[in-house]
């Protein structure tokens, strides 16, 4: 490992991740979450933006408490490509020797993050759902593993930056505050479209639906079969945000966006329902801050019923359009379940 | 570049995550009651190459960067089909973080002279999915995360990979080489041949590449040259649910009102 001073490293950044202008939630959970980290830690929180034209975004990065945002804009940098972003990062820690830097646990952002480590020699933490500063100032990142029925700790204490991508939907969005201040900094751009090795051809992107605070989910699994329908409704009777298992959504049924779990978005809402879901670890994982938990399966021993408070056995296909019938009958649902 | 392409796939060797207990007195990992398995994911990349071996004039080569121990997933890598199946093993490996564990396998895809390296979305067990990321950006490669599909251009020397990105798709275009990292359960794997298998077990021994074979600092693996050590392992208990079952919708829709979900 090359020999570094930890001294020389400040600052905890936040990667803004932003596609088309639209910045992903997880970027705003982050810079919440991490203004606490950089009080501890006497330093500044910096956002980073990299895309194009980046003046609307920069600005909200500053209303949602960043000190500073450092801007990389150019058209080189939309949409996202691993190499680009990762020359421009790589410059930029190498400059500005940040000592944390979060990242979106999306698939742009565990892409993102695993490409600049390297060049960085930064330890990358993957998929951490909690943060903490230990007492000598170390990036203590607590992650599942072994499919989520392992809490570990890491940390990285010889070397910076100290990396950690986090899932969505584990930290909470503070409000903008329009009269914070900070300064807003334009970076060298040092990529050339010539030096790319990569081309989108193509990019159709439609629901980028936030599950992540949604009071209610109703999710769906593989017992749909092809037929979301009588689960979107009961989602919709209940006010609540229609969500979905991976098999769910790599059937191609639901957007990727609405996965719950290792690999999609910690949800944390008061009513839970899981619909034809069979309870994998993976799943749960997601799912386990929900305040109550339903469960609708027609195999008696899913290990879902364990994870849930109240359970139905019986077909998805009849139980839900009876919820939906009754949840109708009254005028206003709400009043009922208040 | 030579007209055939080599395709290798990155392939590990992971316990059995429905097995694994963490000792309560030491807080470490009781990996003896568990089984020793082929990561899942990686079947998956498997099939991609082996896919692309069928598309166009393809090599394709399974590495594990492992112990001896692991070497049944490379036997089961060929009897899936893969023409051959190396074991990059050094004791200076032990304890090795994403930094170095991508060091070693780009430095494997020089030696084979990679055209395309292929590998599972994540394991099973420490789940980080940083590992293709890392081998390309060691060797200044393209890279293809999340692809669902996969098209060659052996005219253009390029793959065009379908993305799984929030919200939709997107399609790419990578120079070769390039690394990419295949969608689990994006494709049906292939079971394995009866011939194929027989061989695999019988007669098929990998070619064992050391350090310093391919060739590799010592200095740059390992527990000492990674940024990042696991500090602890605790189990995760589930969280305490009712566990009440109810008859109807009826009933839940009671329940729920009494316990005032809004
Ligand atoms: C690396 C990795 C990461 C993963 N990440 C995630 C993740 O983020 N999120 C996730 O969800 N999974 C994830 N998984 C996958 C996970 O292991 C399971 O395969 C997945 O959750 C199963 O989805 P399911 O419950 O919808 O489908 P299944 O397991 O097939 O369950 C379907 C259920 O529907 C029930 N059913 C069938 N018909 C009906 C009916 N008519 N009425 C009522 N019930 C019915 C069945 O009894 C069954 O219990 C991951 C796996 C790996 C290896
Ligand atoms: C509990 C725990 C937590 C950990 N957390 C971190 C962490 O946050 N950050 C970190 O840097 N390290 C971490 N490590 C170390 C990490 O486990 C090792 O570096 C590991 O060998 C590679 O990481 P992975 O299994 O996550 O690979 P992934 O990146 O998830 O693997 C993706 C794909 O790369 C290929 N691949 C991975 N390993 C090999 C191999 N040995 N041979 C051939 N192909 C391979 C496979 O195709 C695989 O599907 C952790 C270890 C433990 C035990």
């Amino acid at each position: 490992m090359p020999d570094i001073d930890i001294d020389d490293h400040s600052d905890v950044w936040v990667f803004i991740e932003e596609h088309a202008g639209e910045v992903a939630p997880v970027s705003w959970e982050l810079l919440s979450e991490a203004k606490g980290l950089a009080e501890e830690l006497d330093e500044d929180l910096v956002a980073l933006a990299i895309g194009e034209d980046l003046d609307d975004v920069a600005e909200e990065a500053v209303e949602r408490g960043a000190d500073k945002v450092l801007v990389a804009d150019d058209p080189v940098f939309e949409p996202y490509r691993a190499d680009p972003y990762g020359e421009q990062f790589r410059y930029l820690v190498e400059e500005r020797e940040p000592d944390v830097v979060l990242i979106g646990g999306t698939h742009t952002g565990r892409d993102f993050a695993g490409r600049v480590a390297v060049p960085a020699y930064a330890g990358l933490t993957a998929d951490c759902t909690e943060l903490g500063i230990d007492e000598d100032g170390h990036l203590e990142a607590r992650r599942p593993a072994f499919g989520g029925n392992v809490l570990a700790t890491i940390k990285c204490e010889r070397h910076r930056p100290q990396m950690a991508t986090i899932r969505p939907g584990v930290f909470a969005t503070a409000d903008p505050d329009p009269d914070h201040e900070g300064e807003i900094e334009e970076v060298e751009v040092i990529v050339e479209e010539a030096d790319t090795i990569s081309e989108v051809v193509e990019r159709n992107v439609g629901d980028t639906a936030d599950i992540t605070d949604a009071d209610r989910v109703v999710a769906a699994g593989r017992g749909v079969e092809g037929n979301v329908e009588p689960v979107a409704e009961l989602a919709e009777a209940l006010d609540a945000e229609l969500a979905a298992s991976r098999a769910a959504v790599d059937e191609g049924w639901i957007d990727g966006a609405r996965q719950v779990g290792q690999t999609g978005k910690n949800v944390r809402p008061d009513l839970y329902v899981a619909v034809g879901i069979s309870g994998a670890i993976q799943h749960i994982e997601g799912m386990n801050d929900s305040d109550i938990v339903v469960a609708i399966n027609n195999d008696p021993n899913a290990p879902i019923f364990e994870h849930a408070d109240y359970g139905i056995v019986g077909d998805l296909f009849e139980i839900c359009p009876e919820l939906v019938e009754q949840l109708e009958d009254v005028d206003d649902p709400a009043e009922v379940l208040a | 570049m030579t007209d055939q392409w080599t395709v290798v796939v990155g392939i590990k060797q992971v316990p059995d995550e429905d097995d694994v207990t963490i000792d309560p007195d030491t807080g470490t990992l009781n990996r003896s009651g568990a089984d020793s398995i082929l990561n899942r994911p990686d079947r998956n990349a498997l099939e991609a190459a082996l896919e692309i071996k069928d598309q166009v004039d393809a090599n394709v080569i399974a590495v594990t960067m492992g112990p001896p121990q692991a070497t049944p997933v490379l036997e089961e890598a060929i009897a899936m089909g893969c023409d051959d199946a190396v074991l990059v093993t050094d004791r200076a490996f032990a304890g090795s973080d994403t930094w170095p564990t991508s060091l070693v396998l780009a430095s494997a895809a020089d030696y084979l002279d990679a055209d395309v390296v292929l590998c599972g979305e994540e394991t099973t067990d420490s789940s980080t999915g940083q590992v293709p990321p890392g081998i390309a950006a060691h060797n200044g490669w393209a890279q293809l995360t999340y692809a669902e599909e996969l098209e060659p251009k052996p005219d253009e020397d390029q793959i065009v990979a379908k993305r799984d990105v929030e919200g939709g798709h997107e399609y790419v275009a990578a120079d070769l080489p390039v690394v990419i990292a295949f969608a689990y359960g994006e494709n049906e794997p292939r079971p394995a041949g009866l011939h194929r298998k027989i061989y695999a077990e019988t007669e098929f021994e990998p070619e064992q590449v050391t350090a310093e074979e391919l060739p590799i600092d010592t200095d740059r693996v390992g527990l000492a040259a990674s940024p990042t050590q696991v500090g602890g392992m605790e189990t995760v208990d589930p969280v305490e649910r009712e566990q009440e079952r109810l008859e109807s919708p009826a009933e839940l829709l009671e329940t729920l009102a009494e316990e005032g979900v809004v």
